[in-house]
C-alpha cells in the first residue's frame, strides 16, 4: 500500500516533469470541445444556475453537479485515445 | 528514483491500468473543475447569459425572403417620401429634387447664382412683394414680359414638395411658346424692376443689362458714352447702363474708358452730356473699332431693354436709374408698382423725383 502510492506519487512526478501532464490535458480540452462535451455541459451549467438562482450559485454546487456529468459525457474515442496515450507513456517510463 | 523504476517496471499490466484510469479521470475532472471555474466566473460576472438569444425575439427579427419586400419585410419603394433637409435654408426637400434646389439655394451654377440671389433679395423686401407682383402679373397683360418672369421665380421657388413640382412642369410647357420672351423679360426685368436696395441684386442688373462694347459701332459707342457711365466691368466685359454720374465708378474709370474706346484726345463728357464731339477723332478711333462688329444687337430690343433705350435716349435712361433709389425706399409696393407704372413714368421730367413716385404708388 505504502509502496503503491509512493509509485503512484512517482508516476504523477514524471508526468508533470516531463510535460507530459499538460499536453495531455490540452489534448483533451481540444477534443472535448470538438465534440461538443463543453456547450452540453455549459447547457447543463444553465440548469443548474437557474434552478439555484444566479446570484446564490457556488463553485462547489457547480461542481458537484458537473463532475459526475462531465465523466459521463466523454466520448469513447476521447477516452479510447487518452488512456492509449497515457499507456504509452507509462509503458516508456516502465521500460526504463 | 532506480528503486521507482524498478517497482514500475515490476507492475503488471493489470496495475498499469487501473494508474492509467486513475490518470485520466483525474485529467477529466481537471477539465470539469476548469470549466466549472470559467461558468462560476461568468455568472458572477454577468456574462454567462449574454450570448443567449430569446427566441421570441429571434422570431421578430428573422430574415425576411419574399419577392417584393426587403429583407426586414418592408416594402422598399418608399424612396419617394424620403427628404433631405437643406444644410443652408433648413427646409426638407424630397430627395429627387435635393439637387436641384442645392444648386438653386446655394447659387452655383451657370443661372443659378443669379435666382439665389434674387431670391436673397427678395427675402430683404419680404413677402409681401411677391405677392404683390404675382398679383400684378396674373391681373395685368400689358406687362406680360414681368409676368413671365414672376413665373419663373415661382417656378424656381417650388421645389419643396412634387405637387408644386407637377404644376410647375405644367406651367413651363404652357410657358414654352413664350420662351423667347422669356429672355428678353429677364433683360427687361433687370433694367426696369430693379426696385430694391439689396446690393447683390443691383450689380446684378447692372451687369446683364450692361452693354457688350464689342458689339457697337462707333457712332453708337459715342453717343453712349455721352449719355452713360460705360464703364466696363472686370467680370461681365460690359459697358455700364448707368448715368454719369453713377457712384459705383469713379471719374477715373470713366476717362480711361472714354480713352480706350474713342481715343486719347476723348474726355471725360461732362455729365449733363456735353462732350465736346469735335474732339473726337473719328479716324483714329474707327481704326480701333475696326475689330469691334456691329451685329444689329438682336438681344437688345426698345421695347425690352432699358440699357437700349439708354442709349438712344439721354434723359429716360437717367430718369429711370435715378428712380432706384427712391423706390427701394419706398419698399415692397413701390417696387411693385413700378412695373405697371414704368411707362407713364418716363415723360415725366426728373427733378420732382420723390413725389411722382408716391404718386405713382397710389
Amino acid at each position: 500500500m505504502n509502496k503503491d502510492a509512493q509509485m503512484r506519487a512517482a508516476i504523477n512526478q514524471k508526468l508533470i516533469e516531463t510535460g507530459e501532464r499538460e499536453r495531455l490535458k490540452e489534448l483533451l480540452k481540444a477534443k472535448l470541445i470538438e465534440c461538443g462535451w463543453k456547450d452540453q455541459l455549459k447547457a447543463h451549467c444553465k440548469d443548474v444556475i437557474k434552478e439555484k438562482g444566479l446570484e446564490h450559485v457556488t463553485v462547489d454546487d457547480l461542481v458537484a453537479e458537473i463532475t459526475p456529468k462531465g465523466r459521463a459525457l466523454v466520448p469513447d474515442s476521447v477516452k479510447k485515445e487518452l488512456l492509449q496515450r497515457i499507456r504509452t507513456f507509462l509503458a516508456q517510463h516502465a521500460s526504463l | 528514483m532506480k528503486m521507482e523504476e524498478m517497482s514500475l517496471s515490476g507492475l503488471d499490466n493489470s496495475k498499469l491500468e487501473v494508474i492509467a484510469h486513475e490518470i485520466y479521470t483525474d485529467l477529466i475532472e481537471d477539465s470539469c473543475l476548469g470549466l466549472c471555474f470559467e461558468v462560476h466566473r461568468a455568472v458572477k460576472c454577468g456574462y454567462f447569459f449574454l450570448d443567449d438569444t430569446d427566441p421570441d425575439c429571434t422570431k421578430d427579427f428573422e430574415i425576411v425572403d419574399q419577392p417584393g419586400v426587403d429583407i426586414f419585410g418592408q416594402v422598399y419603394n418608399q424612396w419617394k417620401n424620403k427628404e433631405c433637409v437643406c444644410p443652408n435654408c433648413n427646409r426638407s426637400i424630397a430627395a429627387s429634387r435635393f439637387a436641384p434646389h442645392l444648386e438653386k439655394c446655394l447659387g452655383m451654377g451657370r443661372n443659378s447664382s443669379r435666382i439665389a440671389n434674387r431670391r436673397w433679395g427678395r427675402e430683404m423686401l419680404g413677402p409681401q412683394r411677391v405677392g404683390m407682383s404675382a398679383w400684378i402679373a396674373s391681373s395685368n397683360n400689358v406687362n406680360k414680359s414681368e409676368s413671365d418672369q414672376e413665373d419663373n421665380d415661382d417656378l424656381n421657388d417650388n421645389d419643396w414638395s412634387y405637387g408644386s413640382e407637377k404644376k410647375a412642369k405644367k406651367r413651363k410647357s404652357d410657358k414654352n411658346p413664350n420662351s423667347p420672351r422669356r429672355s428678353k423679360s429677364l433683360k427687361h426685368k433687370n433694367g426696369e424692376l430693379g426696385g430694391n436696395s439689396d446690393p447683390f441684386k443691383y450689380n446684378n442688373n447692372n451687369n446683364s443689362s450692361g452693354i457688350n462694347y464689342e458689339t457697337l459701332g462707333p457712332e453708337e459707342l459715342r453717343a453712349l458714352l455721352t449719355t452713360q457711365c460705360g464703364v466696363i466691368s472686370e467680370h461681365t466685359k460690359k459697358m455700364c447702363t448707368r448715368s454719369l454720374r453713377c457712384p459705383q465708378h469713379t471719374d477715373e474709370q470713366r476717362r480711361s474708358v472714354r480713352v480706350y474706346l474713342l481715343g486719347p484726345s476723348a474726355s471725360l463728357p461732362e455729365p449733363e452730356g456735353n462732350v465736346d464731339n469735335d474732339s473726337f477723332d473719328v479716324t483714329e478711333s474707327q481704326a480701333i473699332m475696326s475689330r469691334l462688329q456691329w451685329d444689329g444687337s438682336s438681344d437688345i430690343s426698345p421695347s425690352d431693354s432699358a440699357s437700349s433705350k439708354a442709349s438712344t435716349n439721354n434723359s429716360e435712361s437717367r430718369k429711370t436709374k435715378k428712380i432706384k433709389p427712391h423706390l427701394s425706399l419706398v419698399g415692397s409696393s413701390g417696387s411693385s408698382s413700378s412695373l405697371t407704372s414704368s411707362k407713364k413714368k418716363k415723360p415725366k421730367p426728373p427733378a420732382p423725383m420723390t413725389p411722382s413716385i408716391y404718386d405713382d404708388i397710389n
